[in-house]
């Protein structure tokens, strides 16, 4: 198996992971974790593997990482032997991407955190959440929107990379949380463009796109 | 009632389906593999699932909820807990009258499509919403200006009638249309389309001009007139 993951179903986070893996074709060990309402997540075992609290986990080699881009990352280094989804020789598209990844932590910071109180109760400035949500949404409808008039669909470049895996799974939940995607056009396009993928893989919320089956099943 | 603009033509790509509102009504706007568009009201004769969350199956939507599938007749074809049953003609979609013009998709709720005399070899630029009202934004827009590849500089004073907002030599050559679709008191949505003058650059600064409008329209601070 190439890692081991501490894996929640229902988290956004979790899910880029097994995302990329889908698309990279890659297989691994995942280790069911009772998030809620277990809080297992917080119990000593995982605390001592990630002081941080927080899912995913994963094992990799000898390296235990806690940071979903850390992942992404590794994963994109060690099994795309093409470098396209992370060109790790191009400054500038590495650099963009790196922006991208960081960007991704303010969707889990807002859209993740309203989907938190919506779907389980969690205590959250809800309010805030949400308008913080729609300045996320719109500054990636607005990248794409650019990207479109420059003949592109991802958010850097010409092909698919990390950063569209990173900001994939909050923007296409945003509905859990009550952002409906009515009111972004390249968002809608470019969350079409994701789910086309060889290799994807859903989760609750985030189904398949069905038209690419055969009629009739 | 006016023909309201709900859309680029191509962000409505052929086996597609896309939400939109018409004044209050929340309506499905879908592309069959054919290219046929139809638009309807946003609920599924079945239980009322949004219809824009279905997925179009060839010359048929299917909902996302049950799996109804409805064809470019309105009419529903199939239901998948049913398979041996042909539905009767009754159960279909409530459907309005939507025409392709100009690159943008037109609804009318009322059946009697009254399209704008626009400009042939306008392309689209892009849509944006604005969480504010259809005056606030025309009072943004008249705050601001917008400078085209060529150094002329743009300002919302040229035209502007009750849906289009028309930039520049509104006889015969504008430079950039606007086109309003207004949903409610405190929603709008705007369509925009610009000839052939503009570079990408210019194209992503007209992106950019309109996230400013939006900032002002919204916050409504005064601002000094502001240049892109
Ligand atoms: N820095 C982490 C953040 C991961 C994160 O926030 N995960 C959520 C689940 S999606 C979590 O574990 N939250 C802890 C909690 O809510 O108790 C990453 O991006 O990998
Ligand atoms: S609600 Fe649409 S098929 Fe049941």
């Amino acid at each position: 198996m190439s890692f081991k993951l501490y894996n929640y179903v229902l988290s956004g986070n979790c899910y880029k992971v097994r995302l990329f893996a889908g698309v990279l074709g890659i297989n691994y060990d995942s280790i069911a974790v009772d998030f809620h309402p277990g809080q297992e997540h917080k119990s000593d075992d995982l605390m001592q593997l990630n002081p941080a609290g927080t899912l995913p986990i994963m094992i990799a080699d000898d390296l235990v990482l806690t940071e979903t881009s850390a992942m992404l990352i590794w994963m994109a280094s060690k099994f795309d032997s093409d470098n396209t989804w992370w060109p790790a020789t191009d400054a500038a598209k590495t650099a963009a991407i790196v922006q991208w990844l960081g960007f991704s932590s303010d969707l889990t910071s807002t859209i993740g955190e309203a989907r938190l109180h919506t779907m389980l109760n969690r205590d959250v400035k809800i309010e805030k959440a949400l308008a913080d949500g729609i300045v996320a949404l719109r500054r990636i409808e607005a990248q794409l929107t650019e990207q479109g008039l420059r003949g592109g669909a991802w958010l850097v470049g010409e092909s698919p990379t990390i950063a569209d895996i990173a900001c994939f799974p909050y923007v296409a939940l945003a509905p859990d949380a009550g952002l409906e995607h009515d009111d972004y056009p390249a968002i809608r396009n470019w969350l079409y463009a994701i789910r086309s993928l060889s290799g994807f893989v859903t989760m609750p919320g985030i189904h398949e796109v069905h038209e690419l089956r055969n009629e009739g099943d | 009632m006016v023909t309201e603009p709900v859309g680029l033509s191509n962000n409505l790509p052929i086996k597609r389906v896309m939400p939109a509102r018409v004044g209050d009504t929340d309506i499905a706007v879908w592309r069959s593999a054919s290219g046929v568009v139809s638009a309807w009201l946003n609920r599924c004769p079945h239980r009322g699932m949004r219809l824009s969350h279905g997925f179009v199956r060839g010359e048929s939507l299917a909902c996302l909820y049950h799996g109804w599938q409805y064809g470019c007749d309105n009419k529903c074809k199939y239901i998948p807990a049913h398979p041996a049953l042909e539905p009767p003609t009754t159960i279909q979609t409530m459907a309005y009258t939507v025409v392709e013009k100009h690159g943008v998709l037109w609804v009318s709720l009322d059946g009697t499509p009254e399209i704008p005399a626009l400009f042939e070899k306008l392309q689209p630029v892009r849509s944006i919403s604005f969480n504010c009202s259809n005056e606030d934004v025309l009072s943004a827009l008249a705050e601001t200006t917008l400078t085209c590849d060529d150094g002329q500089v743009l300002s919302a004073s040229d035209m502007q009638s009750q849906n289009i907002l028309i930039l520049d030599n509104p006889q015969n050559k504008p430079k950039l249309a606007v086109l309003f679709q207004k949903s409610s008191a405190a929603n709008v949505t705007a369509h925009l389309l610009a000839d052939n003058s503009w570079s990408i650059d210019g194209l992503i600064r007209i992106s950019r001009w309109c996230e400013l409008v939006r900032r002002r329209a919204e916050i409504k601070i005064p601002d000094n007139r502001r240049n892109l």
